[in-house]
């Protein structure tokens, strides 16, 4: 990235900083809050972490603000474990009506996002103007159903368009204060580019697979038959084919982040305002696999400073140019957002963040 | 009086202004380049501190003031948040926070040790028979497909230990309803499961092991005993408490909804522990005397399952013994049993 920019803009860095040995005490103390309280300070430990991470999140100097209310999130969670609590007693005792569960999700699911987003939005602020988000319930059922049974025609190759029509739903209705984020449509090769890329990687990863599987037992089955013992290294082969294996799929999952959620930012824009994203597949997949050893070895006690390290690199990462001052956006009209929406998404892991 | 510096926002839009805040006993006056303003102090609402985060005091119309004068705001609105204050106290402090993570591991300790059984076994008297017996359905489909074919026994062998389990079941009168499965596992070895519901699955080499029919009637009371004791669903329900555990602790490092599907064989796999085989184990010593049979029965099939594995060196990891631990101390509890 050391091409010169061509725009006039000023450029803000955005600047992380967040102290890993800050935040795990909050960590730590809002999770033993939690326990004594039997859950029920969840809601705050929830706001406060979430606020350390904004508080500490800067462009231009000024830092974010992180608003909901700490008992509305209360009221949601309890909403959501009763769900949940739903959801697992069907499984476990009727499986056979688990399809209408599936069925309730397919219709509620896009709600849920469309709530979470909103809510999200709307308590999240910078320089004292709120962020927004207006996407309606309808058009993201549309979206959700269309691409979904696009994607089973087509039996998955659809995937990437269905992810590409959402993100691009869930950018486009976001503003901040009363300016609409606005994604040109280059965005849309290089985001549909890496699935495709990923999805030939595996194809051919998986007949090299199978020719590794085969050559190997072969080799198993003509020493076995001249009697002689198994040659040494067969075992260590083995363990080494499904090693380079998982790694390379880790690998392609960091690419996949890496290269969409560059091709979402570098051609947002809200009012003067455009970004940069530089994230490279090789740093995440070492961010990811660090970040995983460190956090098993530490019997999670890491897990603070992983997150901290993860924000990090994601700001490290990420540039703000703005061809005007930062102070001209105007405050957008106040609505009400209830939470419940955010808080069934979180439990039943509906993740739309990019 | 106190100053501070601080950053005005207007409430209608993102341009800031530095100013400079004086706070008096009842007011703040806000003054800056073109601005002055008075605020009451109980018109301004403060955010509690997190951290060394930038404060930020919202006052009346959507305007705000933010500043890195963490003393000033302080000494202004001493005691505005009783609770989230304290936190704040806490979280910055070494000391709380390592008391804190001896709280959070004792704990989890707990949790794994003692609470989360204890919690299964009063949530398990919540679950009606006929639910438990939809759980144990869905093991026994595992357990048709992929593991075990019908039993190679002849038919009157067959008959034979149906018989004897009949008798053991009769006029149990606990609302479960029960049968005998005899399958050919042949990944399995010589053993015996109880599913949830009342289904008890008995393999072909548990049949050709024992010596006599009795030692398989000892057998088949210890697997009724883990019915009674509902062992299959309260496992099923320890391990839903401990997901949900994981995924308060680690926050979103789990998902619950990928945990709820891989339940069923989680079950399968572990076992039951210690304290449920004894459970069982006493529940088989009394049955059998009420019907006329000896407890040494238990202790010489025992014996026999433990000599077969030894014959296999170690055996598979499926076998009867790497599921039912401590073994001697079972047999002489058996042989002790009045």
């Amino acid at each position: 990235m050391s091409l010169p920019s061509t725009d006039q803009g000023k450029r803000h860095p955005v600047e992380f900083t967040a102290d890993a040995g800050e935040y795990f005490r909050i960590w730590i103390v809002n999770l033993a809050l939690t326990i004594v309280t039997l859950g029920i300070y969840s809601a705050w430990a929830k706001v406060r972490k979430r606020r350390y991470f904004y508080g500490h999140t800067r462009v231009d100097g000024e830092s974010f603000e992180y608003r909901a209310n700490p008992i509305a999130i209360l009221k949601g969670r309890l909403i959501a474990v009763a769900l949940l609590a739903v959801f697992y007693a069907i499984s476990h005792f009727a499986p056979f009506y688990i399809w209408t569960i599936y069925l309730v999700l397919l219709f509620v699911g896009p709600w849920l996002v469309v709530r979470s987003l909103a809510f999200n939005a709307y308590n999240t602020a910078y320089r004292n103007v709120r962020f927004a988000f207006s996407g309606t319930y309808r058009t993201c059922l549309g979206l959700v159903l269309g691409y979904a049974l696009l994607t089973l025609v087509t039996l998955g190759l659809g995937f990437p368009f269905l992810r590409r029509r959402l993100v691009q739903f869930a950018m486009e209705n976001h503003s901040y204060g009363t300016t609409r984020f606005a994604l040109a449509e280059g965005f849309k090769k290089p985001f549909v580019r890496p699935y495709f890329v990923a999805m030939g990687v595996a194809v051919l990863l998986g007949v090299a697979l199978v020719a590794f599987v085969v050559a190997v037992s072969v080799i198993a089955g003509a020493s076995a038959k001249a009697g002689a013992p198994k040659p040494a290294w067969l075992s260590t082969a083995l363990v080494a084919g499904v090693v380079v294996f998982y790694a390379l799929l880790f690998l392609q999952i960091a690419y996949i982040k890496a290269r969409t959620v560059n091709a979402v930012w570098n051609h947002l824009s809200i009012g003067p305002v455009r970004f940069e994203s530089a994230l490279r597949a090789r740093d995440l997949l070492w961010l990811y696999f660090s970040n995983l050893v460190v956090v098993i070895l530490t019997i999670a006690l890491a897990t603070p400073w992983a997150a901290v390290r993860a924000m990090r690199y994601r700001a490290s990462k990420t540039t703000v140019v703005a061809s005007g001052p930062l102070d001209g956006f105007a405050q957008g009209e106040a609505q009400k957002v209830s939470v419940a929406g955010e808080e069934v998404a979180d439990l039943f892991d509906i993740d739309m963040a990019l | 009086m106190i100053e501070f510096d601080a950053v005005y926002y207007d409430g209608r839009t993102s341009a800031r202004k530095a100013v400079r805040v004086r706070g008096y006993t009842l007011a703040i006056q806000i003054v800056g380049e073109g601005l002055r303003l008075d605020v009451p102090l109980e018109k301004v609402h403060v955010d509690p501190p997190v951290g060394g985060t930038r404060r930020a005091l919202h006052l009346p119309d959507g305007a705000q003031l933010q500043t890195d004068d963490h003393g000033a705001v302080e000494a202004l609105f001493p005691r505005r948040h009783a609770l989230e204050g304290w936190v704040h106290r806490l979280e910055r402090n070494w000391l709380y926070a390592l008391a804190a993570i001896a709280l959070v591991a004792a704990f989890s300790w707990w949790s794994v040790v003692d609470g989360l059984p204890l919690a299964a076994k009063i949530a398990s008297g919540f679950v009606p028979a006929t639910w438990e017996a939809k759980l144990g359905e869905q093991t026994l489909g595992f357990f048709e497909g992929s593991l075990c074919r019908p039993s190679a026994l002849d038919a009157a062998r067959q008959q034979a230990l149906q018989r004897r389990f009949a008798r053991l079941t009769a006029g149990l009168a606990d609302g479960y309803s029960y049968r005998l499965l005899p399958r050919d596992c042949r990944g399995i070895g010589a053993n015996a499961f109880a599913l949830p519901g009342g289904t008890v699955v008995m393999t072909d080499a548990l049949v050709k092991l024992a010596r006599n029919d009795d030692q398989i009637s000892a057998v088949l009371a210890h697997e009724i005993g883990h019915v009674r004791h509902r062992h299959g669903l309260r496992m099923a329900l320890q391990a839903a408490g401990l997901a949900a555990l994981a995924t308060a602790i680690l926050g979103d490092a789990t998902s619950i909804t990928s945990l709820a599907t891989t339940l069923p064989t989680a079950l399968l796999q572990s076992g039951y522990s210690r304290e449920a085989e004894a459970e069982a184990d006493d529940y088989a010593f009394q049955r059998l005397r009420e019907i006329g049979l000896s407890p040494k029965a238990f202790a010489e099939i025992m014996l026999l399952l433990e000599k077969a594995r030894q014959k296999t060196s170690g055996g598979g990891p499926r076998d009867y013994f790497s599921t039912h631990p401590a073994t001697a101390k079972r047999i002489e509890r058996a042989l002790a049993a009045p």
